[in-house]
């Protein structure tokens, strides 16, 4: 018998049996459709976070360390990164601080308190910036390049120089579409000049908070943050990932030759091991949830297979005849096989429908972006999909051709 | 010999008390061109025996010869491969597949036989001609009548063009006057060359054919040979 004469079998069968073939692919569709959306959603959130850490510059290296005399750690950590330049591309204290920004009318005060108070909902407030101190290899540990102008210098930072940097956002917050560069303003009442625009590190609107920054060389310290004799947060950036394990360790063994538990505190920690440490939690979660979808696909394995078997007992007799007038024992399997395969495979389809549906609404909710189900989701759904309808098939299928052809015509 | 069964047996539950002996030692022999009336009350083994001719079943002892083929040696796979090919079978419930037309019920054989599509519509349109349902084809079981059913039973049948045709009580389910117009295609079938088998308890039916062929309790009682009712 020919597999295109029992495609047509199949469908027939299907066809005359309307209302009990859709409740049976039900099942499928439920699971496929479960599993998909959760495949997707899982996958698409994934790659946002990862994306998040990207953009945040990966083979970073983060560096708390503080003596409790209030003496400095950057001087030494810096000269130690010098000679581990092999690993180490660039390092910079990465601390923020607080005060008050001036250009024009536009004031961070002002801004801090729309945004953080009571704000009025039909003009959504500016965000006021998060200013840091930072060194001269502040864009090249934070993943942020020059757009306009020009990076804090080693000079800008020996010489205790009164310049900033923008960070994309801030420079359209304060000045409009306007060059700010060469422009001065007020910091705590000080003027700076502002030498650098950055480049927007995300694209869309995604992270432009993480675009809202402005960069003071940190030796300034001395007069935006008076008192403050020390940083306790710094960023190293490794030359790759490898390079990023290795300076993690040289930095810690560094560090723990003059900080001991009495006399202050730190701790380094390899940023690419938030993303691995992510991808084992996604990855888990996937499958976990995904397990559970699959038990719903299993439920409607197994529907298949007792509709199936109803199936070889309804029509026992047509077995008989079919077998009386010649059929192999093999045409009897092929035909309930493919029968099994079909209404899995079309309930495949639909459940493929209803998951990328399902995939690109639960994606928008839950993490704001469309994900649609990756090619090889929906590739390996519908496989999925006929292969449980040959699996759970199969029982039935070999059950019908296991009757003798004189007991199936005997049957009514 | 077309078909020769040496001693046959058939035993259901054999060692029990409830032992049924359906065939009890029987041996026959039918030649080429035979038109032969199986002939017994309910019970008799009659259905058993086209079964077992029919190879449909097995005996439980004793050999059957068909064409000179021990039937025991043969597989499933040859035995269908037998069904198909060598055999054509009218039954007395007609046996049509319900969900599938006149012309779909006729071609089955020639799909189990892997007669590619069009050959398959023009030879079974052909037997659907025959038996005078040329243009009933699309109709499914349920929309004919008894008559017509049983005479796209027999379209299926010769639909192959086996040797052989077996009925096992072909006119059980029709009235007197399609019943005979069955008997009648039979007779005809015969006359072209086929070696029929007519299985029944009416000897009125009986006498349409040239050899009847007695049972009664599984075993042979008569085997003659008669003046035949031209249908």
């Amino acid at each position: 018998m020919k597999i295109q004469q029992a495609l047509k079998m199949a469908y027939k069968s299907i066809l005359g049996n309307k209302g009990r073939s859709a409740l049976t692919m039900l099942g499928i569709i439920i699971g496929i459709a479960s599993v998909m959306t959760i495949v997707s959603t899982v996958s698409g959130m994934n790659k946002k976070t990862m994306e998040m850490y990207e953009a945040m510059g990966s083979n970073k290296v983060t560096v708390s360390a503080s003596l409790y005399d209030g003496r400095d750690v950057f001087k030494d950590l810096y000269d130690y990164c010098l000679k581990l330049g092999d690993y180490v591309e660039g390092v910079t204290p990465n601390s923020s601080f607080s005060a008050t920004v001036v250009y024009g009318a536009k004031n961070s005060a002002n801004m801090e308190q729309a945004y953080y108070g009571e704000s009025d909902p039909s003009r959504p407030a500016e965000m006021p910036p998060t200013l840091y101190f930072g060194s001269d290899q502040y864009g090249v540990c934070n993943n942020l390049t020059i757009a306009k102008g020009r990076e804090i210098s080693f000079l800008d930072v020996e010489q205790y120089a009164q310049v900033c940097v923008l960070g994309a956002q801030t420079a359209e917050i304060f000045f409009n579409y306007a060059d700010p560069v060469g422009q001065i303003m007020q910091v705590n009442g000080m003027p700076y000049t502002v030498i650098g625009v950055y480049a927007p590190r995300g694209e869309g609107d995604n992270f432009s908070y993480m675009d809202n920054l402005m960069v003071f060389p940190y030796t300034t310290s001395r007069t935006l943050s008076p008192g403050q004799t020390s940083f306790s947060e710094f960023s190293v950036k490794a030359r790759s990932a490898s390079a990023a394990v290795e300076a993690t360790s040289r930095i810690t063994g560094f560090l723990s030759g003059f900080i001991t538990e009495q006399n202050g505190w730190f701790w380094v920690e390899n940023q690419n091991q938030y993303q691995q440490s992510n991808n084992e939690y996604t990855t888990m979660l996937s499958l976990v949830l995904g397990g559970i979808a699959a038990i719903s696909l299993l439920v409607g394995g197994i529907g298949i297979m007792n509709i199936m078997l109803v199936t070889v007992t309804e029509r026992t007799r047509e077995i008989g005849i079919r077998r009386a007038i010649g059929a192999q024992r093999s045409s009897i399997v092929a035909q309930f096989l493919i029968e099994a395969a079909m209404l899995c495979g079309i309930g495949g389809i639909v459940g493929i429908l209803v998951g990328t549906a399902g995939s690109v609404i639960l994606s928008t909710i839950l993490i704001q972006i469309t994900v649609y189900p990756p090619t090889w989701v929906t590739a390996a759904a519908f496989a999925l999909s006929v292969a449980l309808g040959l699996l759970f098939g199969s029982y039935p299928a070999v059950k019908a051709a296991k009757l003798q052809p004189v007991e199936a015509l005997r049957a009514e | 010999m077309l078909i020769e069964l040496q001693n046959v047996y058939k035993i259901y539950g054999e060692g029990l008390e409830s032992e049924v002996r359906a065939l009890d030692g029987v041996s026959l022999q039918v030649d080429r061109g035979e038109f032969v009336a199986v002939v017994g009350a309910s019970g008799s083994g009659k259905s058993t025996m086209m079964n077992v001719l029919g190879c449909l079943d097995i005996p439980t002892y004793g050999e059957y010869y068909l064409d000179g083929v021990d039937v025991k040696e043969l597989t499933d796979r040859q035995l269908s491969h037998i069904r198909n090919r060598q055999i054509g079978f009218i039954f007395q419930g007609f046996n049509l597949i319900p969900a599938l037309t006149a012309q779909e019920n006729v071609e089955l054989p020639l799909i189990y036989q892997g007669v590619s599509a069009s050959r398959r519509k023009e030879l079974a349109r052909e037997a659907l001609e025959r038996v005078g349902l040329g243009n009933r084809g699309g109709h499914r079981p349920s929309e004919m009548s008894g008559g017509q059913q049983q005479r796209v039973a027999i379209a299926r049948a010769i639909s192959v063009r086996p040797p052989i045709i077996m009925a096992d009580e072909p006119t059980g389910a029709l009235d007197s006057h399609t019943g005979r117009e069955v008997l009648g295609f039979l007779q005809q079938l015969n006359r072209e060359g086929s070696t029929v088998i007519l299985i029944t308890h009416d000897n009125g039916i009986a006498a349409t054919a040239r050899r009847v062929v007695r049972l009664s309790d599984g075993k042979i009682v008569e085997d003659r040979a008669q003046e035949v009712d031209w249908l």
